[in-house]
């Protein structure tokens, strides 16, 4: 009896691998899953699903509009960084709030980092709030991610109906000037700082906002 | 004499009068009908039922008159706004660049001389289609002889800026210029001849549905639909429990527009 299920166990690990080992022959291909921001407009929203596809070697694109999250896969020899594919969404005028890949090793990327809390003084913060064009929440998650990366800014929240920003950052590091620049480079016009022709017509259809004279 | 002239025009007057009061009558509400898990991008009627185009699930839904789900068509790339005719219900697949065409149960392609890059609607007049082809900024119209292309990336009027949606009238063509925020009006040559909604502010006019007296539009980003009469003149806008509409049809004197975010149909009466 001891042997018999001895040779089972064997035997069921044995099943167990087989197919795993099969797998990882057969499977040459890493999974990438970027969540992207602001997903609003199914039109624009597709859009980035049918871009990508367009991309050489990138099979079954899929995005899910509910949760944001789009999926693909990319050949393992081509070692796709996370780097690139956040920049190609950026490119795109989308906006990626993180990216994650499975390698066909095993191992897993990805390009959320830890958050490091920032002391600031509270007599250092200050709040304000200006203009921002735009016209949907793909733009919102735009606006918001170029104000939330300058160093120094604490909050930024972007109200579509009065186009208004509110803000609150650390004076000593930064100043209003500096993230409406930073807001502008990534593609929309404040009061003071103007975007780019160019960036402004990589937007994606629907945020194509009318611009500031 | 005047004894036969004065009910004559007596009932002139009335049915002027009675025909001035149905023209101003405006939409109200009459129901909502749930989709439950499904959003609407496109719709149409099609051998007695409705056909919804749910393009977050890849899927086609048909709906009976009192708006129960009889079937869910799965399969499809991105379907938009669709169109039908007596035998046949066409769907622009926005992620295949392809028009199926989809015959009791028989799929077949349309043949198109071009090539197309996100079709997101189309239109079928008589033996006349259009199509709105997306990032092309442009409509591919057959004529019932041959395909020509007009409009070109721009925003002068005549340029098309993401066309979503088509519709072909006994004379015209009428074109929802999404991210131009307007309408446009073509000949059948392609000529430009009037622009509907530059004074709304309007926010991707996605979706439109043109009946012999009024021009319907989707304003997706502010949750609205605006109804102007031919001449472009605005006659009503309708925002009561709209969340990012994106197609309208009218049935039977009722009007059905696609809520998208409401994941619902929203009906209108006058």
């Amino acid at each position: 009896m001891k042997y018999l299920i001895i040779i089972l166990s064997i035997f069921a690990l044995f099943l167990g691998v087989q197919p795993q080992a099969n797998a990882q022959t057969n499977n040459d291909k890493d999974q990438f899953s970027v969540k992207v921001d602001g997903l609003g407009c199914p039109f624009c929203a597709y859009g980035l699903e049918k871009k990508f596809k367009e991309l050489k070697g990138i099979k079954k694109v899929a995005i899910e509009m509910e949760t944001g999250m789009m999926t693909f896969e990319y050949p393992t020899d081509k070692s796709l960084s996370i780097e690139r594919v956040a920049q190609q969404v950026e490119a795109a005028g989308y906006t990626p709030v993180s990216v994650e890949v499975a390698r066909t090793d095993g191992t897993i990327e990805s390009s959320q980092s830890e958050v490091i809390e920032e002391h600031i003084e509270e007599s250092a913060l200050v709040e304000a709030r200006f203009f921002v064009a735009g016209n949907c929440g793909m733009c919102k998650a735009r606006i918001e991610k170029a104000a939330n990366g300058v160093a120094g800014v604490t909050v930024a929240e972007w109200d579509k109906e009065s186009k208004e920003l509110f803000v609150t950052f650390d004076s000593s590091l930064v100043q209003q000037e500096e993230i409406e620049a930073a807001i502008a480079k990534s593609g929309h016009d404040t009061t003071t700082s103007k975007a780019e022709e160019e960036t402004y017509k990589n937007l994606p259809g629907c945020c194509q906002y009318e611009r500031v004279p | 004499m005047t004894t036969f002239i004065k009910p004559i025009w007596g009932l002139f007057v009335c049915i002027l009068l009675l025909s001035a009061c149905q023209s101003n009558k405006e939409w109200t509400y009459l129901k909502t009908i749930d989709l439950a898990d499904s959003t609407p991008i496109g719709l149409t009627a099609y051998q007695g039922n409705i056909w919804i185009a749910d393009g977050d699930h890849n899927r086609l839904v048909e709906l009976d008159k009192e708006g129960n789900i009889k079937n869910k068509l799965e399969g499809w790339e991105r379907p938009m706004h669709l169109d039908s005719d007596a035998q046949t219900l066409y769907i622009p697949e926005y992620g295949s660049d392809k028009i199926i065409q989809w015959n009791n149960g028989q799929k077949s392609f349309m043949s198109i001389t071009d090539s197309l890059d996100a079709p997101a609607g189309i239109s079928v007049y008589k033996n006349e289609k259009a199509i709105a082809d997306f990032y092309n900024h442009r409509i591919l119209y057959f004529n019932g002889t041959k395909w020509i292309s007009f409009g070109k990336e721009g925003k002068a009027q005549g340029d098309l800026y993401y066309p979503t949606d088509v519709q072909i009238t006994t004379s015209k063509i009428y074109v929802a210029d999404a991210y131009n925020n307007r309408v446009q009006v073509f000949d059948k040559t392609g000529k430009a001849l009037q622009v509907i909604g530059q004074t709304e502010r309007m926010n991707a006019a996605t979706g439109i549905y043109v009946s012999n007296k009024q021009v319907f539009v989707t304003d997706f980003e502010n949750d609205r639909v605006l109804i102007y009469d031919l001449e472009g003149n605005l006659q009503q806008s309708i925002n009561q429990g709209l969340n990012k509409p994106t197609d309208l049809l009218i049935i039977e004197k009722e009007l059905y527009i696609a809520n998208y975010k409401g994941k619902n149909l929203m009906v209108y009466q006058r």
